[in-house]
């Protein structure tokens, strides 16, 4: 998550208010003056760098909420250690002086920043905008308000995310896992699942997450303490996301880690050792009493508590569970026109449906504002860069105190003068924060003054803070290149806090091997690409209409091909959904919308042939009956969809009772079954899915089985309706369903993969038997309908993969780039998957990630170019013969054989190179360089640090 | 003097030697023994670069990816 | 309303996982974005996480 919050933080088009909240919004749809209460953080977030040499005067403590309060904290404190701004804050209400205008110490000790600011006052702000997206989030379920559980009475009893914390290596105990009461090793753990989900009293709705977070949580600390004996106390374990089965799998095989599916009746504390005593029901009926040492209960999600007041300030209406009201088909959209929602707000929800979300929201904001697109944000104009080629090397080097971060620890004097003795510097300087506006302005300064060609700076880490200087040379003339970094700080001073010699023999090495670098520096050019803009949607199913009306809603040419006669994929099997809306309604719609849009070009009946290109220049062939086409473009999204299993299983095909859940939905729509068929319906879950050949859950099938036989009950009120399953998946709201169905009297029997149900016929009868565990016997049925849910399963994909080089899973579904922080990308730029071609889901979530998709394949279409950052590979063609290994080897398929005059030679493809560098490395004629890191440049830095070794 | 190891480390800069910035974040305190070398993906790291440093005088090299 | 009086700007209320991903879209997208959020720092929940599932890999 670091990336995210460092470019969130550093972007010119994000302004970051931090500490405040909205008070009121006035105006309409693109176009609402917002106020924002800003609360007074006593500390100037411009100035502040976080250097922290001020926590010590602090006589303040207070609870450090980040780390669930578990610990204390000064009252001048930063949130946690990579936060974003990275800037400290002062608690008003532990702090002295806001308190009883007393200490000002914290003032004394940032004397020289002057970041601390006592006089800071609240400020209103107004602000124009033409949208707003809501993303307040989530907070943990309150345990206390299950007394039964005795959290907060009995020590051992703890959350889940104070176990998350705990288990932290940046956490309170440093990841130690021990138990509050005595700060032990506890050796037997419990985690109590559904604690303030599902349940009447607290939340009705099922949480989503807190299933699977409990099983990782629990692998961690296996991890930690191989020895521990972990339990997990559940009703049913709801693993229902993109590779969430094999993980539960991995938990139970690999780790041991034991699952018991139970009521629980209540929880004793030993008075004598503070263990805690679980009575228990199984399945079976039978009575269980077990001590564990620490209890660990799986809170769920409830909205942020402020959720409500920013609902009624915003004018958004919640739903009855207190989440945003969200309508199935457009999950996005609140109640107010412009102002649209994603992540934990609208439903409880993990990561990737977090980030799918958000990105599907914008899509909604930007199709809404697309004219007056980029009109608020502008291209900072740069100076021409100087021409440095042939110059003798100039290099100027800065060594930053860091307040006394690096100060205190290493001799920042001695570095100095030890670095003025090198060959080509012609200028060393120490600077108290080298990052300090002020002190920018000074490099620049002495950039000009002393002609200075290559910059060497001592201090920090390069990963946050090189953008910065670079963007500072920049400003100077210099390339961005010319610039090296040695990190003194993060990885010398801060570790060898109490080896101050050591640590400036380190340092002095570090900025050695800078100095050895820069000498061989060379300006670089950002390559710029420019994109076709123009997006080719593979697959005119609903997730792959969606995209492409939402990349024409943004102003976006699109074509959108399908192999079918007809557009609508599984949607057209579709009757109605679980909530009572009509999707075949949303399918007409969805179609006409297409077939209207004049920036949509469709094209049924087409194959795509051939791929062939890079992000902003894709060409593309696709062939129908009739015609070849051949198109440009600069984007491709995936939306290739899937189907249902077709059974092998349970007599299905060769006895006409026995039929899928989707020609069951499809029967019940058109009324073609006689009502003697409804007399006795058995319904089997899992078929096909969570099975040894197909480890994974299918997600939806557990909701529309449910559906099914809500309608059915509907239908016919006399019917009786049998689901053999294993475990009931109706995450989130859906929940409420499978309450409804029980009290419409359908009964739910448990079977395991060990007691599968039989199917068997007898005289054209089929007959169903399950081992009923409660009764502990075998159950037979003899059903007049026999319904399989059935898995869902990707459409070809293998052909896609295969023209786009695009990996798919194990399952045969495409795989992200990052299952978290892109889920809907591709690792190959410029290509992005949605819909059922990338997991199974529902309608309403194939729409968010198919706007998703849409809203990431919009930004380098509306760019119009893509900028390669020049640590990319170049080929010298002279030594280069085509040997093609560099091909094989690039993840990204960013490196090509191509026909030249010379004879065929290796290429970049520069749009997409990463810079990994694996290319440069396997090349057996060293004909492949990589910018910024050339080989001469890494060895130049080997050779600094062993020269120092002779003179030491 | 007891023997000091002079360890040359090649860090791949999104795990390891971003990790080796994590340890200074959590002021994780490890001996001084070791200087890095940023690279951009330790698929990178051409054997000549270890066969070179060890020629120096290099004791141990940790290639971090 | 005529569009020439919508503006380019949105705001992102809540900078967990959410708001962070949604701002930076808008901000690559060409729209100016102010990102309110309620504490000191951005990066909600998520932040207080060790591991993430199902990989593994660690939050930060
Ligand atoms: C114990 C636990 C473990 C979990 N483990 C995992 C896991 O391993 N993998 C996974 O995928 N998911 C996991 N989750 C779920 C995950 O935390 C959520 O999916 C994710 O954090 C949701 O992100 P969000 O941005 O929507 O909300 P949040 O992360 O809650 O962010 C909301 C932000 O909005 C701010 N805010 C709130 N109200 C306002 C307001 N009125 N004005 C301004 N700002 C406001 C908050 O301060 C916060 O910064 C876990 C959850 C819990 C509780
Ligand atoms: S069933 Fe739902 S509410 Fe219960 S623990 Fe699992 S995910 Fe959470
Ligand atoms: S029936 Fe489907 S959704 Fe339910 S558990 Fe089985 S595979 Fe998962």
């Amino acid at each position: 998550m670091s990336p995210k919050l460092v470019e969130s933080g550093r972007h010119p088009n994000i302004k970051i208010i931090a500490n405040a909240e909205v008070e009121s919004i006035q105006g309409e749809a693109g176009n609402f003056k917002v106020t924002v209460l800003k609360r007074p953080r006593y500390v100037n977030e411009e100035v502040c760098n976080a250097c922290g040499s001020c926590v010590e005067y602090c006589p303040e403590i207070m609870k450090d909420y980040y780390n669930e309060n578990l610990v204390e904290q000064k009252s001048l404190h930063i949130p946690y250690p990579q936060a974003v701004p990275a800037s400290y804050v002062i608690d008003p209400i532990s702090c002295l002086f806001v308190q009883k205008n007393e200490c000002r110490q914290c003032e004394q000790a940032c004397k020289e920043l002057k970041a601390i600011d006592l006089n800071q006052a609240e400020e209103h702000l107004e602000i124009e905008v033409g949208s707003v997206i809501l993303s307040p989030g989530l907070d943990e379920f309150n345990a206390r308000r299950k007394k039964d559980y005795g959290y907060g009475e009995y020590p051992n009893v703890i959350t889940s995310i104070e176990f998350e914390r705990i288990l932290s290596a940046s956490g309170p105990f440093e990841g130690q896992i021990t138990r509050p009461s005595d700060s032990v090793h506890p050796k037997k753990i419990a985690f109590l699942q559904c604690v303030g989900s599902r349940d009447q009293s607290t939340n009705p709705y099922c949480s989503s997450v807190c299933c699977t977070y409990a099983i990782k949580e629990a692998i961690v600390a296996k991890e930690h303490e191989p020895d521990l004996d972990i339990s997990i106390f559940y009703m049913d374990i709801r693993t229902h996301g993109k590779n969430f089965e094999r993980f539960y799998e991995r938990a139970k095989n690999e780790f041991g880690i034991k699952f018991i599916r139970s009521r629980l009746a209540d929880v004793e504390r030993s008075q004598s050792t503070e263990d805690l005593i679980l009575n228990y029901v199984t399945d079976d009926g039978k009575h269980h009493k077990d001590e564990f040492n620490l209890l660990v209960v799986s809170v769920g999600l409830e909205p942020s508590k402020t959720a409500g007041s920013l609902a009624k300030t915003m004018g958004v209406k919640l739903n009855e569970e207190g989440f945003c009201q969200t309508h199935e088909f457009s999950p996005t959209s609140t109640t107010k026109e412009g102002v649209f929602v994603a992540g934990a707000f609208q439903s409880p929800k993990d990561i990737p449906e977090s980030v799918v979300q958000a990105s599907g929201s914008v899509s909604l904001a930007a199709g809404f504002l697309s004219d007056v697109r980029g009109t608020l944000v502008e291209e900072k104009e740069l100076v021409p860069e100087i021409d440095v080629e042939g110059q003798e090397p100039r290099i100027g080097v800065f060594v930053c105190h860091c307040g006394i971060n690096v100060a205190g620890v290493a001799d920042v004097t001695k570095l100095k003068e030890s670095a003025e003795k090198l060959d080509n510097v012609v200028y060393a300087d120490e600077s108290v924060y080298a990052c300090s506006k002020d002190s920018q302005e000074k490099i620049k300064q002495l950039i000009e003054e002393h002609k200075l060609n290559r910059i060497v700076l001592a201090a920090c880490t390069p990963r946050t803070h090189e953008p910065l200087f670079q963007d500072t040379i920049r400003e100077a003339g210099l390339n961005k290149c010319l610039f090296e970094m040695a990190n003194i700080r993060d990885q010398c001073t801060w570790v060898h806090a109490h080896e101050k010699d050591a640590a400036t023999q380190k340092a002095d090495d570090l900025l050695r091997m800078g100095v050895a670098k820069a000498r061989k520096l060379v300006p670089l050019k950002e390559e710029i690409i420019q994109v076709d803009p123009k997006a080719l949607v593979i697959g005119g199913g609903f997730a792959g209409m969606t995209a492409a009306l939402s990349l024409a809603n943004q102003g976006f040419e699109c074509y959108l091909v399908e192999k079918e006669k007809e557009l609508g994929g599984n949607l057209r099997h579709i009757k109605f959904t679980l909530n009572q809306n009509d999707s075949q309604k949303l399918l007409d719609e969805t179609i006409e919308r297409v077939e209207k849009n004049s920036l949509i070009k469709v094209h049924t009946q087409t194959q795509v042939k051939d791929v062939s290109g890079y992000i902003g220049n894709f060409v593309t062939a696709f062939s129908s009956e009739e015609e070849e086409t051949k198109i440009t473009h600069g984007v491709i999204i995936v939306a290739t969809g899937g189907h249902e299993y077709e059974p092998t299983e349970y007599l299905h095909g060769k006895h006409g009772d026995v039929i899928t859940q989707q020609k069951l939905g499809e029967k019940l729509a058109s009324g073609e079954l006689e009502s003697s068929k409804f007399k006795d319906v058995v319904m089997i879950q899992c078929v096909g899915s969570r099975t040894e050949e197909r480890p994974y859950c299918s997600r939806i099938c557990c909701s529309v089985a449910i559906k099914n036989a809500l309608k059915i009950k509907a239908q016919h009120a006399k019917s009786n309706i049998y689901i053999l399953c294993r475990d009931i998946r109706t995450y989130g709201f859906i929940e409420k369903y499978y309450r409804s169905a029980r009290e419409e009297g359908i009964i739910f029997i448990r079977y395991d993969l060990e007691n599968k149900p039989n199917v068997s016929e007898e005289n054209g009868e089929l007959q169903v038997s399950v081992f009923e565990s409660i009764v502990g016997e075998q159950l037979v049925i003899k059903p007049s309908l026999l319904a399989l849910s059935s898995a869902i399963i990707p459409n070809y994909n293998k052909d896609i993969a295969q023209l786009l080089k695009i990996p798919v899973n194990e399952d045969g579904f495409f795989q992200e780039a990052h299952v978290k922080l892109r889920p809907v990308d591709f690792s190959t730029d410029g290509i992005y998957v949605c819909g059922l071609a990338h997991s199974p889901k529902n309608i309403e979530e194939s729409l968010s990630q198919a706007n998703a998709a849409a809203a990431r394949a919009a930004i380098p279409l509306s760019r119009g170019h893509v900028a390669a950052e020049p640590i990319v590979s170049s080929v010298d063609t002279d030594k280069c013969f085509g040997c093609g290994i560099c091909e094989y080897l690039c993840p990204y398929s960013s490196i090509k054989v191509v026909e030249t005059e010379s004879g065929e030679k290796a290429q970049t493809i520069t749009a997409s190179c990463k810079g990994c560098g694996i290319c440069a490395s396997k090349c057996p004629r060293q004909a492949i360089s990589m910018g910024r890191f050339t080989d001469e440049h890494i060895l130049l830095q080997i050779n600094a640090y062993m020269e120092g070794l002779k003179n030491a | 003097m007891s023997f000091e190891p002079k360890i040359l480390g090649i860090l791949c800069n999104w795990c390891a030697y971003a990790g080796g910035d994590l340890a200074g974040v959590s002021r994780i305190q490890y001996p001084p023994n070791m200087r890095s070398v940023r690279v951009m993906c330790t698929g990178r790291v051409d054997p000549v670069f270890l066969i070179e440093a060890f020629a120096k005088g290099c004791d141990g090299i940790w290639v971090g990816g | 309303m005529s569009d020439s009086k919508k503006i380019g700007a949105v705001m992102v209320v809540g900078g967990g996982i959410t708001g962070m991903q949604a701002s930076l879209d808008l901000a690559e997208l060409g729209y100016l974005v102010y990102l309110v959020e309620n504490s000191p720092a951005i990066g909600g929940t998520m932040s207080q996480l060790d591991k993430t599932f199902p990989t593994l890999d660690c939050a930060m």
